[in-house]
């Protein structure tokens, strides 16, 4: 803008003290630099997903933006602070990316109302084009509901979609066609989690319930509504589900009530966390629960319901956690944290945060 | 090429004894003394510089015995020390392959930790149900005082309707007799007034 009043000489002399192309030059930079900072103060970081070899974290924010990290490189032993950059970024969606899963070669991001796939050796070089952009079938073509959570079924290859429109949709990798539609939740759901051993699909939604779905027959097989246990409900933080994990006969369920331990089959909550922040991502790992949400800290729980411990990260909310469990690079094992800022905590050690990814 | 030589003479003596003190020196004057003693004439002069001669002869074959066990004191330790080395790396791999299998015990025991906590928490569920066999025990009292009581309630009700028939049959006799009574006192009227009629009818 400053080049256009430069070029009405009569003008400038009222406007701006007279500046050189070399000035000019400078001061665009400048500009750019404080639109920069200010979107990175301003980011959110909704989801992370870790390349099918293990050495790679993509991370999607609230711009749209996907950034892939090298982990192999940040944890080697000559990592610099470029290392801790991202290796390419490119603009994915026109609103948030809010959820993102990993095939064996694709990676799938879901944002407002889409869903796209990406390759993941593709990315890798700058400049890449997605493979597929896919809607869901929604009820009116007025809708577009963002997608809050993806969900992989390996057994049927197919890929479970949910978000703003209460549904379930099912879409099998394939062929791209959307082959169920599961309806039940009476508001938009947060969180999906698959139970193995019965192939059943756990949904739980801003209407407070848990809904259990049995894929072979579509039809809702449990409904545990969290709020009306009085032991979990804590009503004024509402009756939302954030996050949901499950173990096949356990489920560990937190958001506006308190992060629960479920045991399935007798739909009972066994024990209750003590955190009152709200927990947004929760996951079973080992013998551990851990969780994270509102508050700095990444919470380890025993099963009995004692916090082992609280490690802090640098982001001021937590929004997703990602252990890197591929057995491909067993050396890059972490467990990565991201939420509320631009920056993915990276803890090699679940004791101790060790650096952090910044976009 | 005498140059080249020379060079490499320079470094070959350099390298054996470097700071030119001892050895080098002792058979430089041992060669110079040996070459004056054959130019030299008297007798005892002769005779003392082959004695001193001979002393520096035994000087140099002593200290090349020196190296030569030094020599062989190295090439031991150099033995001893190559054999450590390989035990070291032995117990090294030892290590590698205890703290691999100690990772696969810690995997295990978490494992277990996990299994006896999730028997705990529901454990503790069930603990705050009543034991199974008292809510048996309660059911079976209440099933007898419900068959009790159900008893007791058809034996009332069978006095009831026995009592109910027996009403049932007084009342209806008594009704009978009431009719009865009715009837007879109809009867004797007809009578009384067919007397009447038949009193006027033999006046005339």
């Amino acid at each position: 803008m400053r080049r256009h009043t430069s070029t009405l000489p009569f003008f400038s002399v009222f406007l701006e003290p007279p500046m050189g192309l070399h000035g000019q030059v400078l001061a665009a930079a400048k500009e750019a630099e404080v639109f920069q900072a200010l979107q990175r103060l301003h980011m959110t970081i909704f989801s992370q997903s870790v390349s099918p070899c293990g050495k790679f974290l993509a991370a999607g924010n609230n711009y749209g933006q996907i950034a892939i990290f090298s982990l192999s490189a940040a944890l080697s032993s000559e990592a610099k602070e470029e290392s801790k950059k991202p290796v390419v970024t490119f603009q994915a969606h026109d609103g948030p990316v809010y959820s993102m899963v990993s095939t064996d070669r694709h990676l799938l991001s879901a944002g407002d109302g889409e869903v796209k796939a990406w390759l993941w050796v593709e990315m890798l070089k700058k400049g890449c084009k997605e493979l597929w952009c896919r809607q869901p079938p929604y009820r009116t073509s007025l809708e577009v509901p963002e997608i809050n959570a993806l969900l992989l079924v390996p057994k049927e290859n197919s890929l479970i979609l949910a978000g703003g429109d209460c549904q379930l949709h099912t879409m099998d990798l394939e062929t791209g066609t959307f082959t169920r539609v599961l309806r039940g939740h009476t508001d938009y759901i947060h969180c999906l989690a698959l139970r193995e051993r019965s192939p059943e699909v756990l949904s739980g939604g801003e209407d407070g319930a848990v809904r259990l779905w049995d894929l072979r027959t579509a039809k809702e097989v449990q409904t545990i509504e969290v709020y009306k246990h009085e032991e979990c409900s804590r009503p004024h933080n509402g009756r939302w589900i954030g996050c949901l994990a499950t173990d096949s006969d356990w489920m560990v369920c937190g958001g506006g009530p308190a992060l629960t331990l479920w045991h399935l089959r007798s739909s009972t909550p066994t024990t209750i966390f003590p955190m009152r922040a709200p927990q947004k991502h929760v996951t079973f790992y080992q013998d551990l629960i851990l969780s994270a949400g509102q508050g700095r800290c990444v919470n380890q729980w025993q099963l009995s319901g004692e916090l082992k411990a609280q490690v802090p990260g640098s982001s001021p909310g937590l929004l997703s956690l990602s252990l890197n469990q591929q057995p491909a690079a067993p050396e890059c094992k972490v467990l990565t944290a991201a939420g509320n800022s631009c920056r993915v905590d990276v803890f090699t050690n679940l004791g101790y945060r060790a650096f952090s990814l910044s976009f | 090429m005498g140059a080249v030589t020379d060079d490499e003479v320079i470094r070959k003596r350099l390298l054996i004894d470097g700071d030119g003190a001892g050895d080098d020196r002792r058979i430089n004057l041992l060669v110079k003394s040996f070459i004056k003693w054959c130019n030299s004439g008297s007798q005892e002069e002769g005779y003392s510089q082959y004695q001193r001669m001979l002393s520096t002869l035994s000087q140099c074959e002593f200290s090349m015995g020196k190296t030569l066990l030094v020599y062989d004191m190295n090439l031991r330790e150099m033995e001893n020390y190559e054999k450590i080395y390989k035990e070291i790396e032995c117990s090294i791999a030892g290590a590698h392959e205890k703290i691999a299998e100690c990772k696969k015990q810690i995997l295990q025991a978490k494992r277990i930790r996990k299994n006896r906590q999730e028997y705990d928490a529901l454990a503790k569920v069930i603990q705050h149900h009543p034991d199974r066999h008292e809510t048996l025990k309660e059911l079976e009292a209440l099933g007898k005082e419900l068959e009790h009581l159900s008893h007791i309630k058809e034996s009332v009700e069978d006095k009831l309707e026995l009592r109910r028939k027996q009403f049932h049959v007084l009342l209806s006799t008594i009704h009978e007799l009431q009719q009865t009574l009715e009837n007879d006192e109809k009867l004797s009227e007809v009578e009384e007034a067919q007397d009447a009629s038949m009193e006027t009818d033999p006046k005339p």
